[in-house]
């Protein structure tokens, strides 16, 4: 957490602060723009656990500074009493890219976002927002927090105020300067070993993973902000597609909240972003996630059902399934094929997942074992 | 008067929201005095079911028909219909259309086939007719009458004398821009037989005609072109509304010829550049048409994809499910009397297209 | 300097004497013949377009490029989503031989490679050049 302090009043420096290697400016939305204290405040609300049912559950119970902000190595994760949800907890580093947030993209905001975990009942659980309106009007630290730099107090503040710090805090939370883009856009060739470097050659040759995890000449936040359909979870409910698309369309017409339904029960979870947009296209479909810190995050894929690196090198090498002979998702995205890479190909791109650890991060994670 | 009909038809049962969600469908003027009349059918078309050996055939045009089938069964209501407009093979063998049934049988509901070039000039649509029926037929429902058309025939010189073996004559007509090629025509004795099967059916019947050669005439290098179009439309003129529906080209065109509304359907296979792209030479797209964006090729699916048809007025209102991309809507506009599309029509809500090069 | 004069005047006497041996002298018949030999590179181009040599699965170039569409050559090199970088059009042909039709890439200057480049230009001659455009 200090770490990221230090990072956070790096980026403050403003003019003189530069990304790290391999990203592109954070994007700061015009309505909210970054100040030290607005940061440092958002960083607090981020760790509070009061803003939950129980008072046990911050933010960062999931997405855990010392975890390249995941809660790994859980395959889902658990708000509440130990309540689990039916997804694997997205890390926070670089989210101040994503065009949208969550899995399914169904916020379109940092600011957005934050709003949710507060309120679903697997997550932390509070009736509404109240109680936590209630702490930062009256707590001095944050009702003095609030004044100097919202210039608010009381009624005043709102939830706008207290995800716009959030949010702020979130967009600090960045990282690239990985071995990789000190390979590739530092041009120190001792930077990769020799099996990162034959990974790199797979990863954007014979695996096309570089297709969604987007590489450019100058830059690389390995997403391409699309969802698709890669034969995970859809695959166990396929038979149930048509009952639940259609109980869940028909749930959503009467007023059902998104967000609830997706988080606690598991086959409405599988639909993915057709939850979001009811598109036939979207059966299935989630989030390209970054690569970036991946080797610090396991269990992978949204509901965590992949234990390591390899797992997910040979479900995509495979053609989007466990293993050969197994059926086909019949909504699978298209691109998602056999790659027929060879054991040492898939160790190669483990290997270079593992170049793509940003090193303040590479620290926190080596402390906190 | 404006009513929304079609859509409540849609919203009648509770699994019917699943439709009334997914396909957003609203019709200013119902012809049908008789709401229980309005009906759906689907469209899939082209999927070219490629065998390469054995029991293997290639994925990507597999998981095309696999996932459109797919996507089909999940309409509620379920369409009254479904036709397959043609091209189920690539080379017209038995593997590949035994394959393509098979698939194709995982629909529920009955299923109308088209012929295409690829089905038929390996043995001149022989084994296809065994799966699937007459090579040309028409049918009646629910008042509007469907006549289907084998457009793709040929001067018989090509057919019969020129090839060696049947296997080179589907592999000369296979190639799109083959010049070897010869142009599509529906041919004397099926215009005569048009011309009996029309005599019959009252003029402001609602007529819906399936080739799979466009029935108009756009660019004849990529035979997306009937050489006898004219002849055929002459005899479709008398009726009121009449639409044609085309397979064979792989991308959404849509024209107003006099009476006649023409749109084309998707493939599930492989999708085509407009003809515009061909430096070489001159090509008639139609106006109205607002092209398609440029497909990208690492999205296998990008491009490609089905239809759900509306007849609820008359003429028909094709919406295409198009995958990694937003679907589009191309409806029969009755104040400018042609068909247009709802999202990319006007100037403010159009995406501007890529140009295809 | 005494050298490169003496050098120009040996070149000058040469080119006096020997009328026919200019270098860019180019006779009707060398252009004519040097056009058939770029036209074998694009026949033998059309013949791999259309061939299922390169790959494994069948699918040959043309079945989704008739006569090379949708190509554009003339944009490249230009920055390419499924290659990470500016990349050239032999680069984007090995991606469709190693995707779509399922083969092995080729080496840049393979004569294959040659051919199908040779091909493609040929289709989109008269094209304005403009690298990078999508």
């Amino acid at each position: 957490m200090k770490a990221l302090a230090l990072l956070g009043l790096a980026l403050l420096a403003g003019a003189v602060y530069a990304e790290p290697l391999g990203l592109p400016p954070v994007p700061i939305p015009a309505d909210n723009p970054q100040s030290a204290e607005k940061i440092k405040l958002g960083d607090k609300l981020f760790h509070d656990k009061r803003f939950s049912s129980t008072g046990a559950v911050a933010c960062s119970n999931c997405h855990d500074d010392a975890k390249a902000f995941t809660d790994s190595p859980r395959r889902v994760s658990e708000g509440v009493n130990k309540l689990t949800g039916t997804r694997n907890a997205p890390t926070v580093i670089n989210a101040a890219y994503m065009k949208t947030q969550f899995w399914d993209g169904r916020s379109p905001s940092l600011e957005d976002q934050a709003l949710y975990p507060f309120l679903n009942p697997v997550e932390m659980a509070l009736p509404d927002h109240g109680p936590i309106l209630k702490i930062v009007r009256n707590d001095p630290d944050y009702a003095a927090a609030f004044q100097s730099v919202f210039g608010k107090s009381g009624e005043a503040i709102t939830m706008k105020e207290v995800t716009q710090a959030i949010a702020s805090f979130e967009r600090t939370v960045v990282a690239g300067n990985s071995p990789f883009d000190r390979w590739y856009y530092g041009h120190d060739e001792r930077a990769l070993t020799p099996a990162q470097v034959r990974g790199f050659q797979v990863f954007v040759g014979q695996g096309r993973c570089v297709s969604c995890h987007v590489i450019e000449q100058t830059q690389a936040l390995f997403t391409d902000n699309r969802f698709h359909n890669i034969g995970v979870g859809i695959t166990a409910v396929q038979a149930d597609v048509p009952k639940l698309a259609g109980a869940f369309l028909e749930a959503k017409a009467k007023g059902v909240d998104v967000d609830v339904a997706v988080l606690t029960d598991k086959k409405t979870s599988e639909l993915g972003r057709f939850a979001v947009t009811d598109q036939f296209d979207d059966l299935g479909g989630f989030k390209t996630p970054t690569l970036r810190n991946i080797a610090l995050t396991a269990p992978y894929m949204h509901d965590g059902s992949l234990k390591t690196l390899k797992d997910v090198m040979t479900h995509y090498n495979n053609g989007g399934i466990a293993k050969a002979g197994d059926r086909v998702n019949d909504f699978l995205s298209g691109g998602i094929r056999p790659l027929n890479l060879t054991s040492q190909q898939m160790d190669d791109l483990v290997a270079f997942m593992q170049a793509l650890t940003s090193p303040e991060f590479a620290q926190t994670a080596a402390k906190a074992k | 008067m404006t009513t929304n009909l079609s859509r409540r038809a849609f919203l009648k049962g509770a699994t019917a929201l699943a439709a009334a969600q997914a396909l957003p469908i609203s019709l200013v003027e119902l012809a049908f005095a008789d709401e229980s009349q309005n009906f759906t059918f689907a469209y899939i078309s082209d999927s070219h079911i490629q065998h390469i050996r054995g029991a293997k055939f290639v994925r990507n045009w597999d998981r095309g028909l696999i996932r459109a089938v797919a996507e089909t069964n999940l309409l509620h209501p379920k369409p009254d219909f479904i036709m397959f407009g043609g091209d189920l093979a690539q080379l017209g063998s038995k593997p590949e259309l035994d394959h393509g049934a098979e698939m194709l049988s995982a629909l529920s509901g009955k299923v109308h086939h088209v012929m295409g070039e690829h089905d038929y000039y390996l043995d001149l649509g022989e084994y296809w007719s065994q799966l699937f029926g007459p090579h040309y037929y028409s049918f009646d429902h629910k008042g509007v009458h469907f006549v289907v058309l084998n457009s793709i025939l040929t001067f018989d010189d090509w057919t019969f004398n020129r090839w060696p073996t049947a296997e080179q004559r589907m592999a000369e007509m296979a190639g799109l821009d083959n010049p070897n090629g010869s142009p599509f025509m529906v041919g004397d004795k099926q215009r005569e037989w048009l011309r009996q099967d029309l005599e019959k059916v009252d003029k402001n019947t609602p007529l819906v005609v399936f080739s799979h050669s466009p029935l108009q005439k756009i660019y004849k290098g990529w035979n997306f072109w009937t050489e006898d179009a004219e002849p055929v439309q002459e005899l479709l003129k008398p009726f009121a509304k009449v639409n044609v529906l085309y397979g064979h080209v792989h991308q959404i065109q849509y024209n107003q010829i006099g009476n006649i509304s023409f749109h084309s359907v998707m493939a599930t296979a492989w999708p085509w550049p407009y003809p515009a792209s061909y430096a070489q030479a001159e090509q008639y797209l139609p106006k109205l048409t607002v092209p398609m964006n440029r497909a990208d090729p690492f999205f296998e699916r990008d491009a490609t994809g089905w239809q759900f048809i509306n007849m609820a007025n008359g003429n028909v209102d094709l919406r295409y499910t198009l995958y990694e991309n937003r679907s589009r809507e191309v409806a029969y506009n009755d104040k400018t009397k042609q068909p247009e599309d709802s999202a990319y029509q006007p100037d403010s809500a159009r995406i501007p297209p890529q140009t295809h090069y | 300097m005494r050298n490169r004069q003496v050098f120009s005047a040996a070149a000058l006497l040469s080119l006096v004497l020997a009328v026919p041996a200019q270098a860019d002298e180019f006779a009707d018949t060398d252009l004519k013949r040097w056009e058939q030999e770029f036209q074998t590179a694009v026949k033998e181009g059309r013949r791999l377009w259309t061939s299922p040599e390169l790959g494994s699965n069948g699918v040959v170039c043309a079945q989704c490029h008739p006569n090379a569409a949708n190509t554009h050559p003339e944009t490249y090199p230009k920055f390419q989503k499924q290659l990470g970088k500016v990349a050239n059009l032999w680069e984007m042909v090995n991606w469709c031989i190693r995707n779509p039709v399922e083969g092995q890439p080729l080496t840049a200057d393979d004569p294959r490679m040659t051919a199908i480049l040779a091909y493609v230009a040929y289709e989109r001659r008269g094209v304005k050049l403009e690298p990078g455009k999508h």
